[in-house]
């Protein structure tokens, strides 16, 4: 048998480190080796425990504490031993239903280790390409697959390459953007830890169709282990000859640097990132020139995000038709999304293009965690927008998503319950873009801040009569008028939210209430006396001492007192605290 | 070339050029604050952006380059709408004063500011001229002025306000000694104008008009020119010998007077229109308005202004020795301190709120006193009662303050029952004074009795026929009312003249948040007041009272000044595009991203509270002087522009070269002038040569009335040679 402990960074955050380190206290004998993300993140840790046969047994949420139990069933066989650790046919749905291409790697193969992956064929398309195809031959596989840009734009993949290709220069930059920004994403980090060298083989391609000596990787420095992972298989690769002078021995070089990030969201706009590159403090370019024409150091460069580049290996090696197979009329292929929130089942889902929201929340994500009914999803993070309950069924298409005011975005996909306050929603993601604007526009550096202080006095209920329209000018204004990206689609959540939720911004106005009970300053907290049982929790642990009463007799909350935490709420056994 | 088309303009441009340059070009004005040809494109600002046909996004012109048969416009619905939404939220997040508020609240608009800053450096002509670009009558309404320049004085948040009249006073009397200043007028236009009413509106109608280069000529019914600044104010507080030399003054300047002739008596309103191209009726308020008290036809009781007019025209009526005055105006000051002059021995003010709600100047009532004035406050007449149609006394109805009324003073409200009375010789009713109707029954009059005029234009009801002042609208006000419409109106008349469009529109100007202004810093320094005669002197006596500020007084008073208003107001680039729609950035008004503070050194003076992060200052450093001495910090609202590593800008490599200063496009960025006091001033900018070891260099030479206020490197030369201003200064001598 062969132990595989799932060490992502999700993993090592719920004790992977600790569950292998037990493991390896234990009388195993098997081999125990690592993997990246699996992809179900609310599971970790996870451990696979595979038979001499390639059959797979997957214990979930495991702990230090059932090593011995997991060494008893590895030594003896007798599943019994782990029975209760053992997935649920369910949960294991999670992964069967999606169909892996940017994933295929990712808790599968050791990300640590160069021979796993070239046992799983890696770098096979990268010799193909050098060796058996011109760079116009590349790209043309490249606009036949009809890959498109994963971090948000989807913009044609070919067509950059070709820009870069067709530019004039002797020295030409591919550049990876690894900056991975939007709150709730994470396919990035996985792809990365999880099997780097599948990211640089796609780099390397992709540098040889536009004729690039030297490759980038910009990655955010909050990815320690992203980082560790690359660097690492950079460093095998290099050993290899993969990564360096006549690779493969084609008259093709390329070098490969790392270059982490110091934390600007706004970093991740392409521009801007060449900026930081360049030491500079990040912030966006005038488009045109555009990259492709000058761009790091003024030479002709092309920036592709990480997901991109972990499709481009298997499409030289299966064709453009087979990822053009996949999907709809205008997106091909899959998409990895990064599934959060109110949802059962939280992590990474790469389906094919095509598929509906509903499938995702659904179908794989196993419907809401809770008794609450499905509200909204926000897609594409703080640049993306809401789509609501009743539009479940659009399709996942960069056109029939942008239709609804939403994007696809990079992949995040935030779920939401009708415990969730969309104003307050459009507020957190303003909040978050506000706080990252570079600064240089002015509809940006001040536009999303004028917006989030009239978000706050809505939510505060010091909301007046033609705020919402106001708003709604300002949204326009500034999407037209920002310099880019950033400040472009800052306005988004509250587009959207407005546009599907304008009762709620009304109630907020008008009547000064939060139909989900969420905003504090418009909800008070009471005590329903024929439920409560006196059992003084509540009271015990209100931090301002709100709360009185005598046992089993009902409490009472002094609401001059209360500060409308929430705590005597969410600790009450007997549902007795309500939110009016 | 490129061939395009700019506003339905055909335009050719070469190759590479952008829009900007292109529109430049063909005299085609593109607001923009962030570029400047010395540093490469930035894009910050979005002023800069067009609209082109067939591109569905907006395009910022400073980048975008020009392509054949490329058809632009720009000012399009949809790039005024962006221009517009930019400029309120840049506006919303600035923080400063264009103008001070002692000049805002000015009827007149005079530069306070200006003329107190010019006297504390001693400049005392260039004071008096920047005073006469508002008002022709200086030394007279420095000393009457009821000074609502003062009232908004944010001195008075430290200790009290600037003494602002009393300087104007002061540096208007030191012109009168000398050889006086004559304004230049231009070349004449030929035209003619008639004004009716030689007071104050109708003296700075004409001045201003006659510098405008018109002919104009002032009817007067009495035997001299002033109008109730000769007639309404007593000697001791304006004497008329400097009254006379101001109008001289006017008269010298080329306004043609015509006395002792009267509208519909010697002439029409119709017969001046025949003969002139403009009438502006400015005619006043001479009649004394009733109480409506019973008893008030009696021999004994006389109007406010009739009886000060009787006494200056050396014709005092026998008021006796017991004298009550009804009112609490300035007016009523003035007929009490004249009859305790005269020499009655009781006088009395009868006012039926109390003293705080007196709207006479509080150092009137002050001095009133002194001189032995005897208020009753809290009473109200009710009857004046006679003895063989004499009056004898007053029956007065006792008041009490109750609910405050739509001015916020409380109102009055009689004890029922209480009355009081007491004899007198003589009433003086001052409650205030209105048109006579009858003189202007040519023209149509509103609801409360007065002319009729356009709040904007002063049109009347007859076509080229202007009116102003006392007469019209609401009625009786100070004499800086009258001051700042006829000032206003001198315009709309010459628009008029000329058949020119003459905008009303206010233009925008930022305000600080008066609430969040911190004074902490501030030193205390009590307010001067000239020295006045002492009372026991000056109450039989009609010398003026005032002494008059001596220079050490006036510069020390002047040097209180806070300098309010931004240095920058005659060259804000910011300003100027603010103004350039109409706006309103109240709609965005929230929070001030940077602290209003004052970081100086020798020349520079840095207020990132103003800064609108245009990054000229930054990149000019970067790219032109490759020193990087301030730098950008911080993100979204706060980001912020610093000196290196937060350092004093000392303490950086800066050399003080001044481009940052030059091309900072508001007054975020500004140089200190040569002056001791700081003084916002228009400049005139001329560049010159200068010699630097054997080599020709160029700078640019700032001057305000001929003085060298700023000197400022314009090549690479002048930049690298870390010269201070002085050493400039001696290299261009």
């Amino acid at each position: 048998m062969r132990i595989v402990i799932g060490q992502g960074s999700c993993g090592i955050a719920a004790g992977a480190e600790k569950v292998r380190k037990a493991l390896m206290n234990t009388n195993i004998t098997s081999d125990i080796s690592i993997t990246g993300c699996i992809g179900m993140c609310y599971l970790e840790p996870i451990v696979d425990i595979y038979d001499d046969n390639g059959g797979l047994t997957r214990l979930v949420k495991v702990s230090e504490t059932d090593a011995d139990a997991i060494a008893s069933y590895v030594n003896t066989g007798n599943k019994s031993f782990v029975e209760k650790l053992v997935v649920t046919p369910e949960d294991s749905e999670f992964l069967s239903k999606q169909t892996r291409i940017a994933l295929r790697n990712c808790g599968v193969i050791d990300p640590e280790n160069i021979d796993a992956y070239t046992d799983a064929d890696g770098y096979t398309a990268l010799k193909k390409a050098l060796t058996e195809m011109t760079p116009e031959e590349v790209i043309e596989v490249i606009k036949v697959s009809g890959l498109a840009g994963r971090g948000g734009a989807g913009f044609p993949t070919w067509f950059k390459w070709n820009a870069a290709r067709q530019s004039q220069g002797d020295e030409k930059y591919l550049i990876c953007n690894a900056d991975e920004g939007d709150p709730g994403a994470f396919m990035d980090r996985a792809v990365i830890e999880s099997d780097p060298h599948n990211l640089i083989e796609g780099m390397l391609i992709g540098a040889y169709a536009i004729g690039a000596k030297h490759a980038v990787v910009y990655v955010r420095a909050e990815y320690p282990l992203a980082i560790k992972r690359l660097k690492n298989a950079i460093r095998q690769a290099t050993e290899q000859g993969i990564i360096g002078e006549n690779i493969f021995g084609t008259d093709f070089s390329c070098d490969f640097t790392i270059k982490a990030g110091a934390g600007a969201f706004v970093c991740g706009e392409e521009t801007a990132l060449i900026e930081s590159l360049e030491g500079h403090r990040g912030m966006p370019r005038l488009k045109p020139p555009f990259p492709a024409q000058s761009g790091f150091w003024r030479k002709p460069s092309n920036i592709n995000n990480v997901e991109t580049f972990a499709n481009v290996a298997w499409i030289i090696n299966n064709g453009g038709e087979a990822f053009a197979a996949m999907g709809t009329e205008g997106s091909k292929g899959t998409k990895v999304f990064a599934v959060t929130g109110k949802v059962k089942r939280s992590g990474l889902v790469e389906i094919p293009m095509g598929k509906t929201l509903r499938d995702v929340i659904f179908d794989i994500g196993g419907g809401m965690k809770t008794d609450k009914p499905f509200k909204a999803v926000q897609m594409g993070g703080p640049s993306g927008g809401c789509i609501p309950s009743d539009l479940i069924d659009t399709v996942i298409d960069y056109k029939a998503l942008g239709a609804t005011g939403a994007i696809m975005g990079s992949g995040g996909m935030v779920v939401m319950d009708e415990s969730t306050c969309m104003v307050g929603m459009a507020k957190f993601f303003l909040d978050f873009t506000a706080k990252e604007s570079c600064g240089k526009c002015i509809h940006c550096r001040i536009g999303t801040k004028r917006m989030l202080e009239m978000l706050e006095r809505i939510t505060n209920g010091q909301g007046k009569e033609g705020d919402i329209e106001l708003l709604e000018e300002l949204c326009y204004s500034i999407k037209d008028g920002a310099l880019c990206g950033l400040g472009q689609t800052a306005p988004n959540p509250v587009l959207t939210t407005i546009k599907y939720f304008r009762d709620e911004y009304e109630a907020h106005i008008h009547d000064k209430k939060c139909p989900a009970g969420e905003c504090s300053a418009l909800i008070e907290y009471k005590i329903n006396a024929d439920k409560c049982k006196g059992c003084t929790l509540c009271a015990r642990n209100c931090p301002v001492g709100a709360i009185a009463g005598t046992v089993k007799n009902p409490h009472v909350i002094d609401t001059e007192k209360c500060i409308k935490c929430g705590k005597c709420y969410t600790v009450c056994k007997f549902g007795a605290v309500v939110k009016e | 070339m490129i061939q395009l088309t700019i506003n339905g303009k055909a335009v050719q441009a070469p190759e590479g050029s952008t829009i900007l340059e292109a529109a430049r070009s063909a005299n085609i004005d593109i607001p923009t604050l962030c570029y400047d040809k010395a540093v490469e494109v930035y894009g910050a600002c979005g002023l800069c952006v067009v609209e082109a046909e067939g591109i569905p996004k907006l395009l910022r012109s400073c980048s975008a380059k020009v392509s054949e048969g490329m058809v632009i416009n720009t000012e399009s619905e949809r790039v005024v709408q962006s221009r517009k939404i930019a400029m309120e939220l840049l506006m919303s997040a600035h923080d400063g004063d264009c103008v001070a508020p002692c000049q805002l609240n000015c009827p007149a608009g005079t530069d306070c500011q200006g003329y107190v800053g010019l006297i504390a450096n001693g400049e005392y002509e260039a004071a008096l001229k920047l005073i006469k670009n508002k008002i022709p009558l200086p030394a007279s309404i420095g000393r009457v002025c009821p000074h609502p320049c003062e009232k908004a004085c944010r001195r008075k948040n430290v200790d009290e306000p600037i003494n602002i009249a009393q300087l104007k006073a002061f540096a208007a009397d030191i012109d009168l000694k000398g050889s006086s200043y004559l304004p230049d007028v231009m070349v004449r236009t030929g035209k003619k104008v008639a004004v009716i009413g030689g007071g104050p509106a109708g003296l700075t109608a004409a001045y201003y008009l006659n510098i405008m280069g018109h002919s104009v000529t002032v009817y007067d019914m009495m035997d001299k020119m002033g109008g109730m600044l000769r007639y309404g104010i007593p000697q001791y507080r304006l004497p008329k010998e400097v009254l006379d030399k101001e109008i001289a003054l006017i008269e010298s300047a080329g306004v043609q007077f015509v006395n002792n002739v009267k509208l519909g008596r010697d002439f029409t309103i119709e017969s001046l229109k025949t003969e002139n191209d403009a009438v502006i009726v400015a005619v006043g308020a001479w009649q004394s308005s009733s109480m409506r008290t019973p008893g008030e036809d009696l021999q004994g009781v006389y109007g406010g202004i009739d009886f000060l007019r009787a006494v200056i025209q050396q014709n005092p009526p026998a008021i006796g020795e017991k004298v009550a005055v009804c009112g609490g105006g300035n007016t009523a000051m003035d007929a009490c301190r004249t009859a305790v002059r005269l020499g009655a021995k009781e006088v009395y003010v009868i006012y039926r709120r109390t003293r705080n709600e007196m709207p006479a100047d509080k150092l009137e009532i002050d001095e009133a006193e002194e001189e032995g004035v005897i208020y009753k406050f809290l009473t109200n007449p009710l009857s004046f009662n006679g003895e063989n149609g004499k009056v004898k006394s007053i029956t007065l109805q006792i008041m009490e303050l109750g609910e405050p009324d739509a001015s916020g003073r409380r109102r009055p409200v009689p004890v029922e029952g209480k009355t009081e009375e007491i004899a007198v010789d003589s009433v003086i009713l001052a409650i205030g004074q209105k048109l006579v109707q009858g003189d202007v029954s040519e023209l149509s009059l509103n609801g409360r009795g007065n002319i009729e005029a356009d709040a904007d234009f002063f049109t009347t009801s007859i076509d080229g026929v202007f009116a102003i002042g006392d007469a019209t609208n609401r009625g009786a006000s100070i004499a800086i009312e009258a001051i700042g419409e006829a000032g206003r109106c001198a315009k709309a008349v010459d628009a008029f003249l000329k058949g020119e469009s003459f905008e009303t529109r206010v233009p925008y100007i930022s305000k600080r948040d008066e609430s969040t202004i911190d004074y902490s810093d501030r030193k205390k320094e009590s307010r001067i007041t000239p020295k006045v005669l002492p009372a026991d002197v000056r109450n039989k006596s009609f010398d003026e009272v005032s002494l008059g500020f001596t220079e050490e007084e006036a510069q020390k008073e002047a040097q209180r000044c806070l300098e309010c208003g931004c240095r920058e107001y005659y060259k804000c680039k910011l300003l100027h595009a603010a103004q350039r729609y109409d706006i309103h950035p109240e709609r965005f008004a929230g929070e001030m991203p940077q602290k209003y503070t004052r970081d100086d050194n020798a020349f520079i003076e840095r207020n990132p509270a103003k800064c609108i992060l245009c990054g000229l200052c930054v990149r000019s450093c970067r790219e032109v002087m490759d020193l990087h001495a301030i730098g950008l910090m911080g993100r979204g609202f706060k980001s912020e522009i610093s000196p290196a590593f937060s350092l004093p800008l000392d303490k950086t490599n800066c050399n003080n070269c001044g481009l940052c200063v030059q091309l900072c496009p508001t007054g975020a960025l500004t140089e200190k002038s040569t002056l001791q006091k700081q003084v916002p001033l228009n400049e005139e900018i001329t560049e010159q040569k200068i010699e630097i070891d054997g080599k020709s260099a160029s700078v640019l030479v700032a001057r305000c009335n001929g003085k060298i206020l700023r000197v400022i490197p314009n090549d690479a030369l002048s930049r690298s040679m870390k010269l201070s201003r002085d050493e400039l200064i001696a290299l261009l001598k």
